[in-house]
């Protein structure tokens, strides 16, 4: 009698101790997060894992995804992009996460994409890129340079702009989008000596490099001012900037001290958004360009929700080191928030996690109505969404003046317009 | 008092004073329709054009407190804006009656009572830049007769732009009565501009024929496409008239471009030599090798951004988890833009405040131990970087230029950029107080005497201790300076030193340790050179390698620099 009962009771707690793991383990599906937290890269992506960290807590409130909750797998990039694939490989062999969200540089990606395609994983990529790629392991909710550069174009030739500056920062996505541009103005009717920043050829005289390049961290623009400001000379011409982050500041105050505004000479920059606002002298930038596919000044129900949600849970967050004060919203924080909806809303259409199937949904296309409207994955791994032009104003926000609905994200661009 | 008969003799009213004003179209009213179009930019540009021609003493203002953001707009009984500007007699809750714009009348609601705005909670009427662009183009027209001789200028400008044919008689007109001989000039070039236009192949050639006289830059996009067209027309007389006004231009521009790369190696050489003086005391003079330079560097651009804050709306930081606020002084206007003049000396203080403490805690002890004062300094250098990151947070921070730093002269097509032309002085400044003190001061003297022979200088009785601390905290707020200078033409971040610790070193390397006369001429010579390779070279990058390969070169040659002190001691 003893014994049994000394016996059941023990078998009980060898039960329960066998189940414990067993039960935790079907009520969270783990996720990966792999965003750069340290090095150059910081002060951009960590704002990607705060919305990607407030999305899981969101969509956990609310049930988790098919009946279990997200547990995310935060990993480290640190700017280094040999670590970004091994962290890579970690998330997909030892954690064995269903998805990750992550990756701001291309070259990070570039990095960890044969890793995600040796291991059959998915990544949803936030950032817009220079496109001409295609992983069926990567979901691409970032802006396609059909949906950020090519309309940002059409706009100014339709404002009757007739010359164009290319200039940026010297590593693969400008190089890639300007030679796209390139091809796209000179199909629009935009002769060759429109464009200004100059060319390098090859032997053969194919045009290789379109644009005039300046390093990461260079600071002295008084000559490509100058050359700018003798270029704008006669009149109706436009910059159009993929400069990268720190060297706007440099650039603009340059810009203003030769007396070049936003009235006589804009600049359209396409690395600007309202989070790297948080640190350029924004009276400075006014009435400057930019074009993304999400501004937090648009004014949607969708959106003002997005916005407080984030903004309560900032305020009662506790990840460690967390920026909570004078935070905004930007189209990479918008896609990667989307980016989950997307996936979850595709794991419950395929009733399993497993990447094949999952993959097999998105690209059969699915909705989600996001903060900047409709957003619909499509078959070659982007997605369709509406694209804002928009105006900067001195408080660092944008003031939108166009958009173009529903635009089909296509990442093979080159060689695609007929030069006329 | 019957209510229901009351409304409806205001609505009668209102009703009425709308319709009038939509056939009369006074500017005020135009503007007041104008500024609701929120979401219809080009009707928006529509209205703004229709001013055209209309001579009202109101229409200037109106649309500077457009641009200006002071008018604002209210929501109306019927989910409408109505435009308003603010009486200014705010009351204690800082609210302002609201006039309307059309009517100038106080704004009432439904009770009849007036509406009262606080403009810190009131939406402002924008503006985008197409609108500010027709604005623009509006006054500058009403300015082409302006006493002020700048804003004729700016009227013209904008006119030649257009190269609007209709509008050559107005230009004709102009010229004939103007009389600044800059502004006449620009009335030329827009004429010219303008006939190359014309239809009347009379008109161009004499477009051509006065642009060839007048050179402009701008004028090489419209000849080349005359020369364009004059070869498929087989115009000969029209193609050598344009290829003649080309090579003048052509020929103006490269002189523009040489004086400019040099103004612009000047001002670069500037930079570099206020960067480098601090680094010139305290590593020419007395040896120390401080690779915590750069950060005393970041300390005076984090000063001039503290006292801007000071100047604008206080500041909020959060040191170590502490909460601490700083009250500010709401300054507009000039009195806010004069915070730089106030942040300069501050920047030198606070950089020399934490130079000294610097010499005390680390490098006292390290005096002729070049290699420990490297390292030891180094380390200084990661823990205020870190310190920065703690009080600042890891983003850069915003300074803003005053305005008289972020304009320019343009004289003969060549800018001259303000924020240049103030580091160019400021340079000039700098070693011509620095000669000041080492050579006419008797600190200055006992400098020199402790730097050339420490132990005879004591001897003599000199606090040698006293003069290096006093040197080196010298040395440490021209750094200061350096960062206040170097926070109007860049950015201001944790990292700040270290983008110009090793152009500070190379600069005095190159002009030869210990003497100021070789780091002023080693900071000019690599100045042009660096700005004449940009612009022969097209390429920043190339530039820059070039210059440090030259360095080098040129260090096998000269170990010593340019101007090598001359010295009796035995090691040398």
């Amino acid at each position: 009698m003893k014994f049994t009962r000394q016996f059941s009771r023990f078998a009980c707690a060898a039960a329960l101790a066998a189940l414990t793991p067993l039960l935790h383990s079907q009520e969270t599906v783990k996720v990966g997060v792999l965003h750069s937290l340290s090095g150059t890269m910081a002060i951009s992506e960590t704002s990607l894992r705060d919305v990607l960290l407030f999305t899981f807590d969101e969509i956990n409130a609310k049930g988790g995804v098919l009946g279990k909750k997200i547990e995310p797998v935060v990993v480290d990039g640190a700017s280094n992009w040999p670590l970004f694939a091994e962290k890579a490989k970690q998330l997909l062999e030892q954690d064995k996460v269903s998805v990750t969200f992550g990756c701001w540089t291309s070259v990070s990606r570039k990095s960890v994409l044969p890793v995600f395609e040796s291991n059959k994983g998915l990544l949803f990529y936030p950032v817009q890129y220079e496109g001409e790629e295609m992983s069926p392991n990567i979901m691409y909710t970032a802006e396609a340079v059909n949906q950020q550069a090519t309309p940002a174009v059409d706009y100014m030739l339709e404002k009757g702009f007739k010359k164009f500056y290319l200039l940026g920062s010297d590593y693969v996505y400008p190089q890639t989008t300007n030679l796209v541009l390139l091809e796209y103005l000179l199909s629009k009717g935009v002769p060759l000596e429109n464009i200004g920043g100059g060319f390098k050829k090859d032997e053969s005289g194919k045009i290789i490099s379109a644009g005039k390049y300046t390093p990461f961290g260079h600071t002295d623009y008084q000559q490509i001012v100058s050359e700018i400001k003798q270029y704008a000379a006669g009149g109706d011409t436009c910059v159009i900037s993929t400069l990268n982050g720190d060297t706007n500041v440099p650039f603009f105050k340059e810009y203003a001290a030769a007396g070049l505004t936003a009235e006589t000479c804009p600049v359209v920059s396409f690395s600007i958004s309202e989070d790297e606002f948080r640190g350029l002298p924004a009276k400075q930038l006014v009435g400057q360009l930019g074009c993304w596919t999400y501004f937090q000044s648009i004014k949607s129900d969708a959106n003002e929700k997005f916005i407080t949600d984030f903004e309560a849970w900032l305020a009662k967050s506790d990840v460690p080191g967390i920026v909570k004060d004078g935070r905004v919203t930007c189209s990479p924080m918008v896609l990667s928030y989307v980016g989950v909806y997307l996936w979850k809303a595709a794991v419950e259409k395929a009733g399993t996690f497993e990447v094949e199937k999952v993959i097999a949904e998105l690209e059969k296309g699915i909705s989600f109505e996001g903060p900047a409207g409709t957003v619909t994955s499509q078959k070659n791994h982007h997605v369709t969404k509406n694209v804002f032009i928009g105006e900067t104003k001195a408080n660092g926000q944008f003031k939108i003046l166009k958009s173009y609905d529903n635009v089909y994200g296509e990442p093979f661009l080159k060689g695609t317009f007929k030069t006329k | 008092m019957n209510k229901a008969w009351f409304f409806s003799i205001m609505a009668a009213l209102s009703f009425s004073s709308l319709s009038w004003a939509q056939e009369a179209k006074s500017v005020r009213a135009i503007i007041a329709e104008a500024v609701v179009l929120t979401e219809d930019s080009d009707a928006q540009v529509k209205l703004v054009n229709s001013l055209t021609g209309m001579t009202d003493p109101e229409l200037e203002p109106l649309l500077d407190a457009w641009k200006g953001g002071s008018i604002y707009l209210v929501e109306g009984a019927d989910d409408k804006y109505i435009a308003v500007t603010l009486a200014g007699d705010p009351d204690a809750t800082k609210k302002e009656t609201a006039l309307r714009l059309d009517t100038k009348e106080p704004l009432k609601d439904a009770q009849g009572t007036v509406v009262r705005v606080a403009p810190a909670r009131a939406e402002i009427a924008e503006t985008d830049s197409s609108i500010r662009r027709a604005m623009k183009s509006l006054l500058d027209l009403s300015k082409l007769t302006a006493p002020n001789a700048k804003d004729r200028m700016l009227a013209i400008t904008q006119m030649g732009m257009e190269r609007d044919v209709a509008k050559l008689p107005i230009l004709e007109e102009r010229l004939k009565v103007e009389t600044d001989s800059s502004v006449k000039r620009a009335i030329q070039e827009a004429i010219a501009l303008t006939q190359l236009r014309s239809p009347d192949k009379a008109v161009r050639l004499a477009g051509c024929t006065s642009l060839a006289e007048i050179h402009p830059l701008s004028a090489k996009d419209s000849l080349e496409s005359v020369v364009k067209e004059a070869l498929k027309a087989g115009d000969k007389e029209l193609l050598i008239a344009a290829k003649k006004a080309l090579e003048a231009v052509e020929a103006h521009r490269s002189i523009v471009n040489f004086l400019g790369t040099l103004f612009r190696g000047l001002s670069l050489g500037s930079v570099l030599l206020v960067v480098a003086i601090g680094l010139a005391i305290t590593f020419g003079l007395m040896g120390v090798i401080n690779m915590a330079h750069g950060e005393l560097i970041a300390v005076g651009a984090y000063t001039t951004y503290v006292v801007q804050c000071l100047f604008a709306e206080g500041l909020a930081l959060s040191p170590f988890g502490m909460k601490l606020s700083l009250p500010g002084m709401n300054a507009s206007g000039w009195l806010y833009e004069m915070y730089f003049v106030i942040a300069l000396p501050m920047a030198f203080i606070m950089a020399a405040l934490v130079g000294l403490a610097l010499e005390r805690g680390v490098i006292r002890f390290l005096y002729r131990r070049p290699l420990e004062s490297l390292l030891a300094t180094w380390g200084v250098s990661l823990v205020l970087q870190q310190l920065f990151r703690l009080v600042f947070g890891s983003n850069n921070v915003q300074v803003n230029s005053p305005s008289w730093l972020s304009d320019n002269w343009t004289i003969n097509d060549v800018i001259f950029g303000w924020n240049r032309v103030f580091v160019i002085g400021f340079a000039i400044l700098i070693v011509f107080g620095t000669w000041a003190l080492l050579s006419k001061t008797p600190l200055g003297l006992l400098i020199r005497a402790v730097m050339q022979n420490r132990n005879m200088a004591a001897c003599l009785g000199v606090r040698t201790e006293r003069v290096n601390m006093m040197t080196f905290g010298f040395g440490s707020g021209l750094a200061g300076l350096a960062g206040a200078f170097l926070s109007q033409i860049g950015n201001v971040g944790p990292s700040l030193g270290q983008n110009y610790i090793v152009d500070a070193f190379m600069t005095v390397v190159v002009g030869g340790v210990g003497s100021l006369i070789g780091t002023v001429a080693s900071a000019i010579g690599i100045g042009v050179v660096d700005q004449s390779l940009q612009q022969i070279l097209g390429n920043p990058v190339l530039g820059k390698i070039l210059v440090l390969g030259a360095i080098i070169l040129f260090l096998q040659w000269r170990p010593a620099g340019l101007f090598a002190t001359k010295t009796r001691s035995l090691e040398s």
